[in-house]
């Protein structure tokens, strides 16, 4: 009843386009609000626009339509205002897309237009052209656009397109105006799909078999473990597994090939030609879930050298045997077409193992075995081998759960090593961005050497409460002693405790040490700055990790990590 | 702080441009201000301080300085300060705005020498709309909450602000309530010919807010004080809100950007109107305006000792 009555409502409403939805929902703060605000602008909203929105929205972009130094040095002719005094606007407002609006202002007399339009014929021609065409058809797409116009097409050009509107967010709304289950939505919008073609009616349509064909399920997330693993109850229950530290993809096999999906939704199969040639040997109609992990002949290597074969699309014979890659397989979700994900994980489990047992040896596809244990204490001794053994933890996933969409809490939980940690001072500070514009928030550490010399080794944005921001920001405004472009420099006098989950050498640092996902774990107001860690220290934790992987983590004839 | 002392002749002399707390500091005697500021002034400061209030445009000679005030169009009284001593001019802008706003003296160029600028919004993203839209804006929000049955809380600056948002609405919409510090200044404004709508105490009420408008100092946005309006859409309106980070930041359902201050094009505007061959900025982040100054051949920099500015007041 009540929701005809809204739907009653917004027939009645003028027609509102996508500029109008993109200012409602960056205007919202409730998650219910914007869902409404979705489902009230795709019921109204003419098709071939609801169907670029959707596509928008689940977080895709048109890549390479212009290059963001070209965008600034085009508004600077149009504004009249240098280019110095746009980064120093872009500074302060901390969006490139946002500066760029407030700078160009808009047509006010323009008409309204529609965002089939804006994509048809500006944002594809611009793509596609050469520099000095693409400065001409910005100009006259500036012309053509009203004030409130700017910051969603700006948002487009540029690529960052964060409203906060979540997938699943995204998704309950298109389940709604469709009346379908917002999984079928999900997997509808994952993957490759090119919205100009597709009708928005195959998005929230009726279920039609076609629908699973190559494209991702959404992937099943794990919570972290944050009570005694005892509350879990007995461990019979429980599945325990090695957290991979590689890249998360689902590995989808078709009768005319395989694909290579990563949990932001990239088809990434190019980069790894050697998974895909495993198609023929496998199964059609098949899903699973796993790991890319960096593998060479010694076993599994970090993290870091995985990063020489992403964003490398076909690569050479030379790099393809210099860094070999395995799919460390941990679920099946699909099955000759069917589809598998509510069965039981331990079922689920029996029917990947048979599978794979069928491949013939030496194949870079691989099982990943559980770490057996026979109670909480022992299993959380193993877990403390989680450094020496390149992995991250343990991953926990309850014998009888399905495979959920998204987080569901009790069923799969990561069971992370502690971090490690290190007290370093603040030595400077840059403004942050978004909602932290205007407010120094994020920070250049430092350690201090032999010499006890303050020497930058991290910088870090996260981790600190409103309160302390403000606080530190007040500081910071207080001790700036230099400026070097948008970093300031800041009189040391701030201690963090600095968590990373892990430490290596690196050339390219001043420092010599790199760390990895370096974050605040809190303020240690009762230090001073000559009371924080040692580069020494840090140089150690690098050393350690790279002489464990020499030592050589086990493994048997065909390349298999042995686990005990 | 922007309130001038002038050493001469033994004399030191407060001469305070505006009424706003980070301009008017308490603990000087015998304080100059404009007719209209001297009111506000003592409301700020108290009744008993020792105050005279000078009439636009009047010249007095301290010691050997020649001063006067005049309009700077930023809220009710607010001036700039012209001192002349020996046939040159200096101007001390406080702050300002050319920008036409109902409730305030109108802002007046004044030629000078050297010319004391506030640089708060010395950026080109900052640019203002006039000043009806916004209250406009205003009035929808607030006709939109009526129909949603929420209450609107609209949060401005006590002295200034509130009074200029008060001025705007459109008491058709609905019953308006201010916050209890807002009150003691619109007799105030009253007495210089700004009408208001009539405005309730929060405690005169009813105890139901659904589809009120209720201004409250941003002060009081996290306190207690302003749960008692339940659900209600929180707006705030500054020149800050230009910029949505700034709105983000305060989890603010909307920003109406109304700032009291002059946004980029007015201040390169009474820059310029002003002939002055030099030009000192203050209160605010300024080397980007004295920068891009000096690029077209003017003599501006930073006045020493200003700091970075984060409120608006």
């Amino acid at each position: 009843m009540a929701r005809e009555s809204v739907r009653e409502k917004s027939r009645g409403e003028k027609m509102k386009g996508f500029s109008e939805l993109f200012h409602d929902l960056d205007e919202m703060t409730k998650t219910g609000e914007r869902i409404a605000r979705m489902v009230n602008y795709f019921e109204q909203a003419p098709e071939k626009d609801a169907s670029w929105a959707s596509w928008f929205l689940a977080g895709n972009r048109i890549k390479g339509v212009v290059k963001t130094g070209e965008l600034r040095e085009w508004a600077s002719q149009r504004s009249g205002w240098p280019v110095w005094l746009i980064d120093e606007c872009y500074e302060r407002v901390g969006d490139l897309a946002e500066t760029l609006s407030l700078l160009i202002g808009g047509n006010k007399k323009a008409d309204p237009i529609s965002l089939s339009k804006v994509v048809e014929e500006i944002l594809l021609p611009l793509a596609h052209a050469d520099r000095s065409e693409k400065a001409e058809a910005l100009k006259r797409a500036w012309d053509r656009l009203r004030p409130m116009d700017l910051l969603p097409f700006h948002k487009l050009l540029t690529g960052g397109f964060r409203i906060g509107v979540s997938r699943g967010n995204l998704c309950k709304a298109l389940a709604e105006v469709g009346q379908v289950d917002p999984a079928i939505i999900a997997q509808r919008i994952s993957g490759d799909w090119d919205p100009g073609i597709r009708k928005f009616e195959q998005i929230v349509g009726d279920e039609r078999p076609e629908d699973s064909w190559c494209r991702p399920f959404p992937f099943c997330l794990a919570s972290p473990l944050q009570e005694e693993p005892s509350s879990l109850g007995d461990l019979k229950d429980w599945w325990a597994e090695w957290k991979w530290d590689g890249i998360r993809c689902q590995f989808l096999n078709e009768e005319n090939g395989g694909m290579l999906w990563t949990r932001g939704d990239e088809s990434v199969g190019e980069s790894f030609p050697e998974l895909l040639n495993l198609s023929p040997h496998l199964p059609t109609g098949l899903a699973i879930d796993g790991e890319i992990l960096a593998w060479g002949p010694e076993g599994m290597r970090p993290f870091s050298r995985l990063q020489k074969r992403l964003g490398r699309k076909e690569p050479g014979p030379s790099v393809l045997k210099k860094e070999p890659v395995r799919f460390m397989a941990y679920d099946l979700l699909k099955m000759e077409g069917v589809d598998m994900r509510t069965l039981p994980f331990l079922d689920r489990r029996k029917r990947l193992e048979s599978m794979l047992a069928e491949l013939p040896g030496g194949f870079p596809l691989q099982l990943s075995m559980p770490v057996e244990s026979t109670d909480w204490e022992k299993l959380a001794r193993q877990r403390e081998e989680s450094r020496d053994r390149g992995v991250e933890g343990l991953m926990l996933k309850r014998a009888d759960s399905i495979y959920s969409s998204g987080r569901v809490k009790g069923d799969w939980y990561k069971w992370k090593v502690d971090p490690y940690v290190a007290d370093m001072v603040v030595v400077g500070a840059q403004l942050g961005h978004g909602k932290r514009a205007n407010i120094y928030s994020d920070y250049t550490l430092a350690v201090l050497d032999q010499q006890g010399e303050l020497v930058t080794v991290a910088k870090a944005y996260s981790g600190l409460s409103d309160a302390e921001l403000k606080e530190v920001d007040r500081y910071v405004r207080k001790n700036i002693t230099g400026k070097f472009g948008p970093v300031r420099s800041v009189r040391p006098g701030i201690v963090f405790e600095i968590a990373f989950e892990g430490a290596r050498s690196s050339g390219r640092h001043k420092s010599g040490v790199a760390l990895r996902f370096p974050r605040i774990q809190r303020w240690r107001q009762d230090k001073k700055p000559d009371e924080v860690d040692t580069l020494e220290n840090l140089l150690g934790y690098a050393q350690m990790g790279e002489r464990v992987r020499e030592d050589g983590t086990k493994t048997d004839d065909a390349g298999n990590l042995l686990l005990f | 702080m922007a309130f001038l002392s002038i050493l001469g002749g033994g004399w030191i002399k407060p001469l305070v441009t505006h009424a706003h707390s980070d301009h008017a500091r308490p603990g000087h005697g015998n304080y100059l201000v404009s007719e209209s500021c001297l009111p506000l002034l003592k409301l700020r400061l108290g009744q008993d301080i020792r105050a005279e209030g000078i009439a636009y445009g009047k010249v007095c000679k301290i010691g050997d300085a020649h001063v006067s005030f005049h309009p700077a169009g930023h809220i009710l009284g607010s001036s700039q300060i012209r001192v002349e001593v020996g046939g040159r001019v200096w101007v001390v802008s406080g702050d300002y705005k050319p920008q036409p706003d109902q409730s305030c003296e109108a802002f007046e160029l004044v030629k000078c020498d050297v010319f004391v600028s506030e640089c708060t919004f010395g950026l080109p993203v900052y640019r203002w709309q006039e000043e009806e839209i916004i209250h406009q804006q205003i009035n929808a929000w607030w006709q939109e909450n009526v129909e949603a049955g929420r209450p609107s809380m609209l949060f401005a600056y006590s002295l200034g602000k509130a009074q200029r948002v008060l001025r705007g609405l459109d008491s058709s919409i609905g019953p308006i309530f201010a916050h209890g510090a807002v009150h003691p200044f619109l007799p105030v404004y009253e007495k210089c010919g700004v009408q208001f709508p009539r405005v309730q105490k929060p405690k005169e009420g009813s105890g139901e807010w659904a589809g009120s408008m209720i201004v409250a100092p941003p002060a009081v946005e996290d306190a207690g004080w302003t749960r008692r309006f339940k659900g209600a859409s929180r707006g705030f309106a500054s020149g800050w809100m230009a910029v949505r980070g700034a709105r983000r930041r305060r989890n603010l359902d909307r920003g109406f950007v109304l700032s009291d201050h002059a946004d980029w094009s007015g201040l390169l505007e009474v820059i310029k109107g002003t002939g002055a061959e030099c030009i000192k900025l203050t209160h605010g982040n300024g080397e980007p305006l004295a920068r891009y100054l000096q690029e077209r051949g003017v003599d501006a920099s930073m006045l020493d000792g200003s700091g970075e500015r984060t409120g608006e007041e």
